[in-house]
């Protein structure tokens, strides 16, 4: 069946099967940053935006993004043009292997557009969800706070 | 995904709609609402997939003092909704805000957590203890108090019905919620909630439910009727440990032994009585 939704700004038509996920599609899509870990919705690493709410895209269903806006990593920055939050996290250091980090910064995304001035504390509960199992949280923690100074500052775009 | 055998996926308008898809599917279809369940489930039985999503049941609404949250409300919707943080002095953002994590409560919904009744999960416990009442569409239209309900062959109704609502009465008094994980966000070990009222500067009611033991939350009548009447001390809770500790229906599973959860269930309703207590006497 065809669906309408909304990827990173552009509109998509694709064909979706039934019982396929969110993940499944997104990656077919071409949007590799969305990464299958545990596929049970527990690690994190599959965590994107739709309509401003990340959710873990292996347990969503691809039908489910009908009328949806959604929104990957890809749609935040990119090599060139890094979003504050990919900035802030290599500046902060938090970035090892990689594999957690678009679920990390689209939580902290989510977190950033809904509380600009976080306490470390609710940084780390916002990320409770999203296991790292290289870096370590604190690296990620100082990230996002480092990331939520700068919007504050008016940095972001 | 693994759900191989699903054919068909649906997008119903209303609970009627909904009624007469899954009626089609005699068996094989399956309502879908936040999904955190489905998503996981490995079912090869289910052909149709029916998405009530768009079936007008999320709202919160305060009517007459009662708080009736629609079923597909998620768990994120309810922790932002101004009447819902109200409630009974914030007694849901208590236990809400220890379901889960972030991203899974913007997915799942209260009524989600109500039919699937994880035996370990958070939100059966409160609402029991809460007197919560559910709402349900089927051949007609039925409602049971939640601990009612979880006496019945619940799971059979929900084949041929949609939950529409949970109604949770007012209280005057205070509420508190306890729960034993080995990680925030991780599920629950043992978990507690308690309602208290304090007139005269005694306990005049009392309601309390221990879930994860590891059965599906039950109240402890025997312990709620020795309560009333009572002046909160130090004294009477360390009897309400003792008593919970000696009296408690525990048992074994994957996650911990009935052994340990025994020597911290006293513990873990102690202090949820203690604290709805101390809330409810300011």
């Amino acid at each position: 069946m065809k669906i309408y939704f909304e990827l990173n700004g552009v509109p998509q038509y694709p064909e979706v099967e039934p019982g396929e996920s969110l993940l499944q599609l997104l990656r077919r899509l071409g949007m590799k940053s969305v990464k299958e870990g545990c596929g049970t919705g527990d690690c994190g690493a599959c965590t994107v935006l739709v309509d401003g709410r990340a959710v873990r895209s292996c347990i969503a269903f691809a039908a489910r993004a009908q009328g949806k806006r959604i929104i990957t990593l890809e749609g935040l920055g990119t090599v060139n043009d890094p979003h504050p939050l990919q900035e802030a996290f290599l500046d902060a250091g938090a970035v090892q292997c990689g594999f957690c980090t678009p679920g990390m910064i689209l939580v902290a995304y989510e977190l950033l557009s809904r509380h600009p001035d976080p306490t470390p504390e609710e940084v780390r509960t916002a990320i409770v969800g999203n296991l790292c199992r290289c870096t370590g949280y604190r690296k990620i923690v100082d990230a996002v706070m480092l990331a939520a100074e700068w919007k504050r500052e008016g940095r972001w775009r | 995904m693994r759900l191989t055998g699903v054919r068909r996926f649906h997008w119903a308008r209303d609970v009627e709609e909904a009624l007469s898809l899954l009626d089609a599917y005699h068996g094989r279809g399956a309502l879908l609402a936040g999904g955190v369940d489905l998503g996981r489930s490995a079912r090869t039985d289910l052909e149709g997939l029916i998405d009530i999503m768009g079936i007008g049941l999320s709202y919160v609404r305060e009517e007459d003092g009662r708080l009736r949250i629609g079923t597909t409300t998620t768990l994120t919707e309810i922790l932002e909704h101004p009447a819902a943080r109200r409630y009974l002095h914030g007694a849901l953002v208590e236990v809400l805000c220890r379901v889960a994590v972030p991203p899974l409560r913007n997915m799942a919904t209260l009524g989600g957590a109500v039919v699937s009744a994880h035996p370990w999960a958070d939100i059966p416990t409160a609402l029991v203890a809460l007197g919560a009442e559910a709402r349900w569409e089927g051949e007609r239209e039925e409602h049971a108090l939640v601990e009612e309900l979880y006496r019945q062959p619940f799971r059979a109704v929900f084949r041929r019905a949609v939950l529409t609502e949970i109604a949770l009465p007012p209280w005057n008094g205070a509420f508190a919620f306890e729960k034993l994980s080995r990680s925030a966000g991780d599920i629950a070990l043992l978990n507690a909630a308690c309602g208290v009222g304090i007139q005269d500067g005694k306990i005049a009611w009392a309601r309390v439910a221990v879930g994860a033991t590891p059965a599906r939350a039950e109240r402890l009548t025997w312990l709620e009727e020795a309560l009333q009447g009572e002046a909160p001390s130090d004294t009477l809770w360390r009897q309400v440990q003792e008593e919970v500790e000696r009296r408690a229906k525990v048992g074994d599973d994957r996650r911990a032994s009935a052994a340990w959860r025994r020597s911290v269930a006293g513990v873990v309703v102690r202090r949820a009585v203690a604290r709805a207590a101390e809330r409810a006497a300011r």
